[in-house]
């Protein structure tokens, strides 16, 4: 491409190209009216060649802002939306009333099928809890679901103070509102959260024992005892007695064997320290005796495993146990 | 630090006045040039591309300085070196190639480019030069009517090449209509409206590229032969095609 040089200053020259560009370039000796071919184009810095920037980023800042006050209003908007207490009201139909802080309904749900039919076409939308409890009952009477005589039970979900302010509220209303109509007990009562029952992941825990007595009652709470004391009391405890007579000095120089030496850790320890770590079926038992980290650690214990420092650390030695049955058993 | 603060008010000074960044880089030649010298490794002389670039790159550094973001003279140095080095960087690509005034041995120090058969005719070269530079000299007299310079149209120049293509639509359409560019001498206004009328180009594009438009448009009004010639590519296109 032909360069037309136009203007020549110190900094820079200006060229027109032969495609009607007006360049700002570097000013490499050349003077006004001749002609290059090569030319070193000045290099704008951003700011300078794009003034524009500024104003972008000012529009960006002001939709973030504007995005940070949208989250903020939603989150606002929907707490309101956000169940804070429940009424479980059962006649036959169970049916769940969940109501946020102001006492507006925000969700109703059917807990059986009875309940689910009785809320069937009904809007619970922008409704006290007092009126829709009050036409659910009517409902419920046009339904055939309650009868003269019939029970009410109201079970209440929530915090301890929403529940003591309307355990007698919700009482006395639905009792004036059936006033005219029909005579019901109502029972008020407070929700008792389901609890997790302690399950014991029994089917978890595989434990390869033979037919004698650590099958079963090694983890259970009643035979803990036996376990502890009666079997291994005896040999598990002294150090000396246990190397030399019960078990055998053969087993014990096994590497394999570690298994052995923390098994009577683990007596030791279950005897003298806590009881408790046998009533726990859950956490450490199951998790320890599946890893299989843990008998490595414990082949490193096996042979210093008989002296009494090692008995403190408790984590392993239980690891252990698992294989300690088996060796024991072998 | 009393030194830096002037410095600073020169160079901003220098960034909205184009004969104060002159000056400025009249008085800064020493420290240019000696930048160049210890980037070349030996001294540099006037005749030395590298003395341009480095003065180019102080330009630069005077535009792109900012207050609060370092000392500028720091910022001129660490930009003229970039400069040279991409620079040389460039000119590494003719490496390898004989230079025509290498000597080619014999007695009388005769230079390669004077065992060539010379077809260029300086003298006419030269004339043509001359002729060329009065063109330039006159256009931006009538520019200066108009209020604009060169380099305003430098900055004001499109860069983008459908911007350009848009731009040179418009200008044809000119350049086709001398009425138009009549009109333009007459009332010292671009005919933006008739512009976008005849030509299907956008208003916003020509409004923005204004200076470039107009001067473009002054090109096309009468003389600067040598101009046209220049760009005849731009201009006659439109013919070709049609």
């Amino acid at each position: 491409m032909k360069y037309l040089v136009m203007e020549c200053r110190p900094g820079y020259a200006i060229v027109l190209g032969d495609d009607g560009t007006f360049l700002k370039v570097a000013n490499i000796h050349y003077a006004v009216g001749q002609t290059v071919t090569d030319v070193v184009p000045l290099k704008l810095p951003e700011s300078f060649a794009q003034p524009k920037t500024n104003h972008r980023r000012w529009i960006s800042s002001l939709a973030a802002m504007a995005a940070c006050m949208a989250l903020v209003v939603s989150s606002i908007f929907f707490t309101g939306q956000m169940p804070y207490a429940s009424v479980y009201m059962t006649i036959n139909p169970e049916v769940r009333i969940d109501v946020n802080r102001r006492d507006t309904v925000v969700g109703v749900e059917g807990m059986n099928d009875d309940g689910a039919e009785l809320l069937k076409g009904y809007d619970h939308r922008k409704k006290e809890l007092d009126t829709v409890m009050d036409e659910l009952v009517d409902r419920a009477i046009d339904m055939g679901y309650l009868h003269e005589g019939g029970k009410i039970t109201l079970s209440l979900d929530g915090n301890d103070t929403w529940i003591a302010n309307h355990g007698i509220h919700l009482d006395q209303h639905l009792n004036q509102h059936l006033t005219d109509k029909i005579t019901v007990t109502i029972d008020i009562q407070q929700k008792q959260p389901v609890q997790a029952a302690p399950t014991i992941p029994a089917g978890t825990i595989v434990i390869p024992v033979g037919p004698d007595h650590y099958g079963d009652s090694d983890y259970g709470v009643e035979e803990e005892s036996d376990y502890g004391q009666s079997d291994y009391d005896d040999s598990g405890l002294g150090d000396s007695g246990y190397e030399d007579s019960i078990y055998g000095d053969s087993v014990y120089e096994e590497p394999e064997d570690d298994g052995q030496t923390d098994y009577d850790d683990w007596s030791e320890e279950s005897e003298y320290e806590d009881q408790s770590d046998y009533d726990t079926p859950q956490d450490d038992a199951q998790s320890d005796y599946i890893s299989p980290d843990s008998t490595d650690a414990g082949a490193d214990n096996g042979d210093s495993g008989y002296e009494q420092t090692d008995y403190e650390t408790s984590d392993e030695n239980a690891s252990d146990y698992e294989d300690a049955d088996s060796d024991y058993n072998n | 630090m009393q030194t830096e603060h002037q410095i600073v008010n020169a160079v901003y000074r220098a960034k909205e006045d184009t004969d104060k960044a002159d000056a400025l880089i009249h008085s800064y030649m020493p420290f240019i040039r000696s930048q160049a010298t210890k980037f070349m490794g030996r001294l540099c002389t006037d005749q030395d591309d590298e003395l341009s670039i480095a003065m180019t790159a102080f330009y630069e550094a005077i535009l792109g300085y900012e207050r609060g973001r370092g000392t500028f003279l720091s910022y001129a140095t660490l930009l003229i070196r970039s400069r040279l080095i991409d620079y040389t960087r460039k000119e590494a690509q003719h490496q390898g190639q004989i230079s025509l005034d290498e000597e080619i041995g014999g007695e009388d120090e005769r230079s390669l480019m004077d065992t060539l058969a010379d077809e260029r005719d300086y003298y006419e070269e030269s004339a043509h030069r001359e002729a060329t530079r009065q063109e330039i000299e006159e256009l931006a007299a009538v520019m200066a009517q108009f209020d604009v310079c060169f380099s305003d149209v430098a900055d004001n120049c499109p860069r983008q090449e459908r911007t350009m293509e848009a731009c040179a639509k418009a200008i044809r359409y000119a350049g086709k209509n001398k009425k138009l560019l009549d009109e333009l001498l007459r009332t010292r206004k671009l005919p933006l409206a008739q512009l976008v009328q005849g030509s299907g180009v956008e208003r916003k594009t020509l409004e923005r590229h204004r200076k470039y438009i107009l001067t473009m448009l002054l090109i096309q009004t009468n003389g600067y032969e040598i101009l046209r010639g220049h760009l005849y590519h731009v201009l006659k296109k439109g013919d070709t095609l049609v």
